[in-house]
C-alpha cells in the first residue's frame, strides 16, 4: 500500500451515527473509520443495520444524529444535489447486481462513465480495461441474462470501479452466489484492494470471512460491538469469551471430522487418501460431505 | 461535453421509446383520444367565433336622410360623420343608387318595382365603423350621435341582430371556460398518468442511474424528451382524426372550417409542452424521495 498524504488517510469516517425508523433503532451511536486502501468486513445477522450503515455512507439516507464523511463530502454540510458527485467517488455493489437487463455488458459498465460526460474514446478505453480486470472482456457484448450469477456480479464490480473510486462498498455481494462464485468474487475484491482501493463489504456470514485475516466489524441490533483488529469497541471480557467458545467449538468440529474420516478409511480398508490441503472449514460444503459419507 | 451528453440523451429517448413500444403506443393512443376531445371543442369554438367575426366584419350603420336635403347639406353631413372617431368610411348612397341596388337584390322579381310610380327610397349614407368599434355598445353610441345631426331621418345598425350575437358570443365564452377547463384538466390527468406508467416501468433503470451517480437532470432528460415526443405524436394523431371527422361533417355543415396552419402548429406546440411538463412533474415527484 503506498504512503498517502497525511490528511487523506481516512476514506470514510462515521461519527456517532444514529438512525431510527419510527420506534425501531436501526443504528445507534456507531462510529468507525476506514483508511485509504483498507479492507473491512462488516458482519452481522440480517436486520442488524449493515445495509442501513452502507446506505448512509453513500448518502441514500440521512442520519438522525451524527455525521458521515466520505472524502471531501460531509453529510451534515453537503447539498442534496451533490450526492451524485459523491456516488461517482464510491463504487457500490449489491447482492442482486442491479444491472440494466436491456443493455449488454459493455453498456452496463459504460453507463457509469456516460453520466459524467466522458468521451467515447475514453469510455471505450477504460471500460475495456476494467472488463479485462474482472475477466469479462471476451463477454463484453453479451446480455446480462446470458451470464452466470458470478459473472453478473463481476460486471457490477467493473461498473463500480470504472470511475476510479476511492472506496468500493459491497452489500452482501456473494449473497446470491454458489460457493465457487463466492470464492471468485472474494478473490477479485482482494485483488482490487491490493491495487489500492479500499473495500467495505457487508455480510451475514462470519464463518466465510473470519479466516481471511482482514479487519472485521460486528454489527448487532444496530450497535457496533466488536472490532477484531483494534479491539476498541465493545466489552473486552465478552469479546474474549466469545473468541474462546468459538475456538473451542471449531476445534471440536475439526476433531469430529478427522475421526469420521479415519473411520471411513478403516471401513473401506484402503490407505488414507491424500486429504485436502487445509482442514475444511466447519460448516463448509466439504465438511458436510465428509459427514454424509460416514 | 454538453453536446455529447445531449446526443446520448436523445439516443436514449428514441431507444427507450422504441424498446417500450407497447407502453408508448398505449399512452400515445390514450393521449390522442383525450386530446381529440380537446381538439373537437377547440374547433367548434373556432368555427362559432369565425362566423361571429365574419358577421361583425360586415356590420354597417345605415343613415337615412329626410327628403329634400340639398347637396351642400349632404357634403356637410358627410364631413361631420367622417369626422367621428369610430368611423372608418362614409359612402353616400343616393335614392337612385339605392333603388338600383334593391332591384339587383330582387333579381327576377324586379318587375314588382315597375308598379311604383316613383322611387320610395330616401337618400342615405352607408357608414363603416372601425374594426375595433364594430360591437354593440360602440355602434349604439355612434348611431345616437349621428341621429342628432340635422337632416337625419333614421339610423339603423341591426340592433336585434347584434344583441343576439352578443349572447351567442357570451355563451360560447362561458362554454369555453367551463368545458375547456374540464377537458384540459382531464387531458393533463390522463397524460401524467400515462407518463407515470412509463416511469414505473423503468423504476429499476432510474434506481441504477441514481446509484452510479447520475444527476436528476441527466435522469429526467430522456423522459422529458419522450414526453415531448409523445405529446407531439398524440397531437398529430388527434389532429388527423379530427380532420377526418371534419371532412365527414362537411356533408351536413358545408362551411365547417379546419384549423388554420398557425393554429394547428400552436396546438401541436402546446401538446408538446404538455407532454414534457407531464413527464417532468411525474418524475420530480418520483425523484424527490431520497
Amino acid at each position: 500500500m503506498q504512503e498517502q498524504r497525511g490528511q487523506d488517510r481516512t476514506v470514510i469516517g462515521v461519527y456517532h451515527l444514529t438512525r431510527r425508523y419510527g420506534d425501531r433503532v436501526a443504528l445507534e451511536d456507531v462510529s468507525l473509520t476506514v483508511a485509504n486502501g483498507e479492507f473491512v468486513f462488516v458482519v452481522g445477522p440480517s436486520g442488524a443495520g449493515k445495509s442501513t450503515l452502507l446506505r448512509m455512507i453513500y448518502m441514500e439516507e440521512a442520519p438522525d444524529e451524527g455525521q458521515v464523511v466520505v472524502g471531501e463530502f460531509v453529510s451534515t454540510r453537503m447539498k442534496r444535489r451533490h450526492v451524485p458527485l459523491l456516488r461517482r467517488r464510491v463504487g457500490i455493489v449489491f447482492q442482486d447486481f442491479k444491472l440494466l437487463d436491456d443493455r449488454d455488458v459493455f453498456e452496463n459498465v459504460a453507463i457509469a462513465m456516460r453520466i459524467t460526460g466522458a468521451g467515447g474514446f475514453e469510455i471505450r478505453r477504460r471500460v475495456n480495461q476494467v472488463l479485462g480486470q474482472v475477466g469479462l472482456f471476451h463477454k463484453r457484448h453479451d446480455m446480462p441474462h446470458a451470464l452466470s450469477g458470478g459473472e453478473q456480479q463481476r460486471v457490477a464490480i467493473a461498473r463500480a470501479l470504472v470511475n476510479h473510486p476511492a472506496i468500493l462498498l459491497a452489500d452482501e455481494p456473494t449473497g446470491n452466489l454458489d460457493p465457487d462464485a463466492t470464492d471468485d468474487i472474494l478473490r477479485l475484491l482482494f485483488r482490487i484492494n491490493s491495487a489500492g482501493t479500499a473495500v467495505l463489504m457487508a455480510t451475514h456470514d462470519h464463518e466465510m470471512v473470519r479466516n481471511f485475516g482482514q479487519r472485521i466489524l460486528h454489527l448487532r441490533d444496530g450497535r457496533l460491538y466488536e472490532d477484531e483488529r483494534t479491539g476498541l469497541v465493545g466489552n473486552l471480557n465478552d469479546r474474549l469469551e466469545a473468541i474462546r467458545t468459538e475456538r473451542e467449538r471449531s476445534r471440536r468440529v475439526r476433531e469430529e471430522i478427522r475421526r469420521h474420516r479415519l473411520d471411513a478409511v478403516a471401513a473401506a480398508g484402503e490407505p488414507a487418501p491424500a486429504g485436502p490441503l487445509f482442514d475444511p472449514l466447519p460448516g463448509a460444503p466439504g465438511a458436510a460431505d465428509e459427514e454424509e459419507t460416514s | 461535453m454538453i453536446w455529447r451528453k445531449a446526443v446520448y440523451l436523445m439516443q436514449e429517448a428514441v431507444r427507450t421509446l422504441s424498446r417500450h413500444r407497447g407502453i408508448t403506443t398505449m399512452s400515445v393512443v390514450i393521449m390522442s383520444l383525450s386530446l381529440l376531445m380537446l381538439a373537437v371543442f377547440l374547433l367548434a369554438t373556432d368555427n362559432v367565433l369565425r362566423v361571429v367575426e365574419r358577421a361583425q366584419r360586415d356590420m354597417k350603420v345605415y343613415v337615412y336622410l329626410e327628403d329634400g336635403v340639398g347637396d351642400a347639406a349632404v357634403r356637410e353631413l358627410t364631413a361631420a360623420i367622417a369626422g367621428m372617431p369610430e368611423v372608418q368610411t362614409v359612402v353616400f348612397v343616393s335614392r337612385d343608387e339605392a333603388l338600383a341596388d334593391f332591384r339587383r337584390q330582387l333579381g327576377d322579381d324586379a318587375d314588382l318595382l315597375e308598379a311604383l310610380a316613383e322611387n320610395p327610397l330616401p337618400d342615405g349614407f352607408q357608414v363603416t365603423p372601425r374594426v375595433e368599434n364594430r360591437n354593440r355598445d360602440d355602434m349604439a353610441y355612434l348611431a345616437g350621435r349621428i341621429m342628432q345631426l340635422g337632416g337625419v331621418a333614421e339610423v339603423r345598425y341591426g340592433r336585434e341582430f347584434l344583441d343576439r350575437f352578443a349572447s351567442i358570443v357570451r355563451g360560447v365564452y362561458y362554454a369555453d371556460v367551463i368545458v375547456g377547463f374540464i377537458v384540459i384538466l382531464s387531458a393533463v390527468f390522463i397524460i401524467s398518468n400515462a407518463v407515470r406508467l412509463t416511469v414505473i416501468s423503468r423504476r429499476r433503470t432510474i434506481e441504477i442511474l441514481r446509484l452510479v451517480g447520475a444527476t436528476n437532470r441527466f435522469i429526467m432528460a430522456p423522459f422529458v424528451m419522450e414526453g415531448a415526443l409523445q405529446g407531439g405524436l398524440a397531437a398529430l394523431t388527434s389532429l388527423g382524426l379530427l380532420f377526418g371527422v371534419t371532412v365527414v361533417s362537411r356533408r351536413v355543415l358545408p362551411d365547417l372550417a379546419f384549423f388554420t396552419a398557425d393554429k394547428a402548429a400552436l396546438y401541436v406546440a402546446t401538446c408538446v409542452a404538455m407532454g414534457s411538463m407531464g413527464s417532468f412533474t411525474a418524475l420530480r415527484r418520483y425523484l424527490r424521495v431520497r
